[in-house]
């Protein structure tokens, strides 16, 4: 029973992580290490309460988190692609001015601080029937599934089919890869990174309407937890392999989970919080390492 | 040598592009927060002239500025250092915050017969601590390549993670609350300057930071040579610059400052270490450095400008209902303008080592 609700609760845990990750990863892979995720979380999230509030549907508050998420991206790949700003300080600079445009709108508009909660929030539907939840081991997870869920997992075994054969993944990896290459070619690298970067925003507001509408549908300031940063950490351990980061997700989402029961047994949360990052740092030398290693045996 | 890699586009004399280039990204961020005031009905030049008035309109209001700015001298020095040598450490939060508990620490249980004593080990355990924290990517750097964004960026997390379970565990204050640890003893606890406000005298420690990272710039051989590799790392190299350990030695900088910084917070702002001891003073930091060029005198203006708009925000909201997140949407677009033109002038991402 325990197994069976460790399951259910790491499976929803791990689809805004993966979500924001897919587009993280892609964008990665065109050159842009997208650090500002976590905006485009925050404001899909927002985005999805109030549409979800103002018009009942749970599809439409879902593509306009989305939409919302893409045109930031898209903003935010001009200021780095045409301005050439750097992407790492834009992007912690975005981090900051998104969430004070909403704290913003939301204390003048909303008269609130910190919490939006609207009337007629719809929450996402589960996509199996009530009766799922009899299946055994997983009947939780089952019954608890959400479409976001379905599509989060769905994108990642069509990801690698679809980086590798067809013409738009080829080029932005080109893009990324090589993008002397690409320029020699015709293909503007910069109209591709700016594709890549609202590809990573519309995942990232997908993740955040996630977030707000999986089971709370209220928005909060603090909703993403960082998990923006998170889902950083889980393409850099998977090496950007859409396999990999998603079952480094998976492992970051039942960690998140087990965060909660690990509380009740004693364990400190706040240290447990860890070690995704600590995680990354081991990653991060181990790879250095063999690059060096392999570096002094060609020499 | 400056000159070779100054513009890419745009003409004009360099003083004016240099003017130009230190005002651009705060006259964006004045505009994007005026328009935000026009949208909700209320006349910028009213709520800029108050904000300047509650920032600058009598020395209370200064002080308050002022009081408000000493963590950023800090932060903005501990940033500059690394980024002057095209280090992108983003890590001084972490260092910050760890710096501050441990200083706290000391300050709580070292034995109270050592009266203002107790503020020397306090200040160097800090140091220490800052050090070390920012010295482990900077080995990683120089020694494994290991990308220092990403490196640092997690060393937060952890920091965050590490000191958010302490103040809750085993240095949480039975006395008072959660999240907080005891008070450090009062012979610790850094003097006021001009009482009411809360202007400790870790502002003059800020202050002689600046002055020594200005004199580091200036005269010694090791600013020159770090900022050499700052601006070009192959020719660095073929002058018989030690790439690795200039990396090294900006980290330690920066740790050490870092801490400095978390320490004076603790023991002269706030008498002991709190969760949410830092609200982003490291990332504030990365935005005064930027906006001052990594030069020190203008770290020591956005740092007060900075020190301003917190302190400024706040009365605002309380008088105005205007909501202080203006602030963060000035500070987040300072942030990403100052970059747009720093991109075209000096701040080149360092070119790996192949």
């Amino acid at each position: 029973m325990i197994i069976e609700q460790v399951i259910a609760a790491s499976l929803i845990m791990t689809t805004p992580i993966l979500l924001a990750a897919i587009g993280g990863l892609v964008n990665r892979q065109a050159g842009i290490v997208n650090i500002a995720l976590d905006a485009k979380m925050l404001a899909g999230a927002f985005v999805a309460v109030v549409v979800s509030s103002a018009t009942g549907g749970w599809f439409v508050a879902v593509l306009a988190a989305a939409l919302c998420g893409a045109a930031i991206g898209y903003l935010f790949s001009l200021v780095i692609t045409r301005a050439k700003a750097n992407m790492i300080v834009a992007g912690l600079g975005l981090n900051v001015l998104v969430a004070g445009f909403l704290g913003f709108i939301l204390n003048w508009f909303y008269n609130s601080s910190g919490t939006l909660r609207l009337p007629g929030v719809h929450l996402l539907p589960h996509v199996f029937p009530e009766s799922s939840g009899n299946v055994p081991v997983i009947g939780g997870a089952l019954a608890d599934l959400d479409p976001l869920t379905l599509f989060a997992w769905g994108s990642v075994l069509a990801l690698p089919w679809l980086l590798a054969n067809t013409r738009l993944g080829l080029r932005l990896r080109a893009a990324g890869n090589a993008p002397q290459v690409a320029r020699a070619v015709g293909l503007s690298e910069k109209s591709l990174q700016d594709f890549g970067t609202a590809f990573a925003g519309f995942f990232s507001g997908l993740a955040g309407a996630h977030l707000a509408l999986a089971s709370i549908g209220l928005f909060n300031e603090g909703l993403t937890a960082g998990r923006g940063f998170i889902a950083l950490a889980a393409f850099y351990f998977g090496r950007n392999r859409p396999v990999t980061t998603a079952l480094v997700c998976l492992l970051f989402g039942f960690l998140d989970a087990a965060q909660i029961r690990m509380q009740t047994a004693g364990l400190p949360p706040k240290l447990i919080g860890t070690i995704p990052y600590l995680m990354v740092l081991v990653a991060l030398c181990l790879a250095g390492w063999r690059n060096r290693d392999r570096k002094a045996m060609a020499q | 040598m400056v000159d070779m890699t100054a513009h890419q586009g745009g003409g004009g004399s360099e003083l004016f592009s240099r003017g130009f280039g230190l005002a651009f990204p705060f006259l964006v961020a004045i505009a994007v927060s005026a328009l935000m005031l026009l949208l909700i009905g209320e006349n910028p030049f009213d709520i800029f002239t108050l904000m300047a008035n509650e920032g600058f309109g009598s020395q209370r209001r200064i002080s308050a500025t002022l009081s408000a700015a000493t963590p950023l001298l800090f932060t903005g020095v501990a940033t500059a250092v690394c980024f002057r040598s095209g280090v992108f450490n983003v890590g001084v939060e972490g260092a910050f915050v760890l710096g501050g508990l441990a200083a706290a620490f000391i300050g709580f249980t070292a034995p109270a017969e050592w009266g203002a004593m107790i503020i020397l080990p306090a200040f160097l355990f800090a140091m220490i601590v800052g050090a070390f924290w920012l010295y482990v990517p900077g080995v990683l750097l120089a020694r494994l390549d290991v990308d220092e964004v990403v490196s640092t960026l997690m060393l937060n997390f952890v920091a965050f993670g590490i000191s958010g379970y302490l103040v809750n565990g085993p240095l949480l204050s039975e006395s008072s609350g959660n999240n907080v640890t005891p008070l450090v003893h009062e012979a610790a606890q850094l003097g006021r300057l001009l009482p009411p406000s809360t202007l400790h005298a870790g502002f003059f420690l800020g202050l002689f930071c600046l002055a020594a990272y200005a004199f580091w710039t200036r005269r010694t051989a090791d600013g020159f040579e770090a900022e050499l590799v700052g601006l070009n790392q192959r020719f660095s190299r073929a002058v018989g610059i030690s790439i690795p350990s200039v990396i090294i030695m900006v980290m330690l900088l920066s740790g050490i400052v870092s801490g400095l910084g978390g320490a004076s917070h603790a023991l002269g702002q706030l008498h002991r270490f709190s969760e949410g001891f830092s609200p982003g003073y490291g990332f504030t930091g990365m935005a005064v450095a930027l906006l001052g060029r990594n030069n020190a005198f203008g770290i020591l203006f956005g740092a007060v400008l900075f020190g301003a708009l917190a302190s400024a925000g706040t009365t605002v909201q309380l008088f105005s209902d205007i909501p202080l997140d203006l602030v963060n949407i000035i500070e987040g677009t300072v942030m990403i303008f100052a970059v747009v033109e720093l991109g075209r002038i000096t701040l080149f991402r360092r070119r790996r080592a192949t």
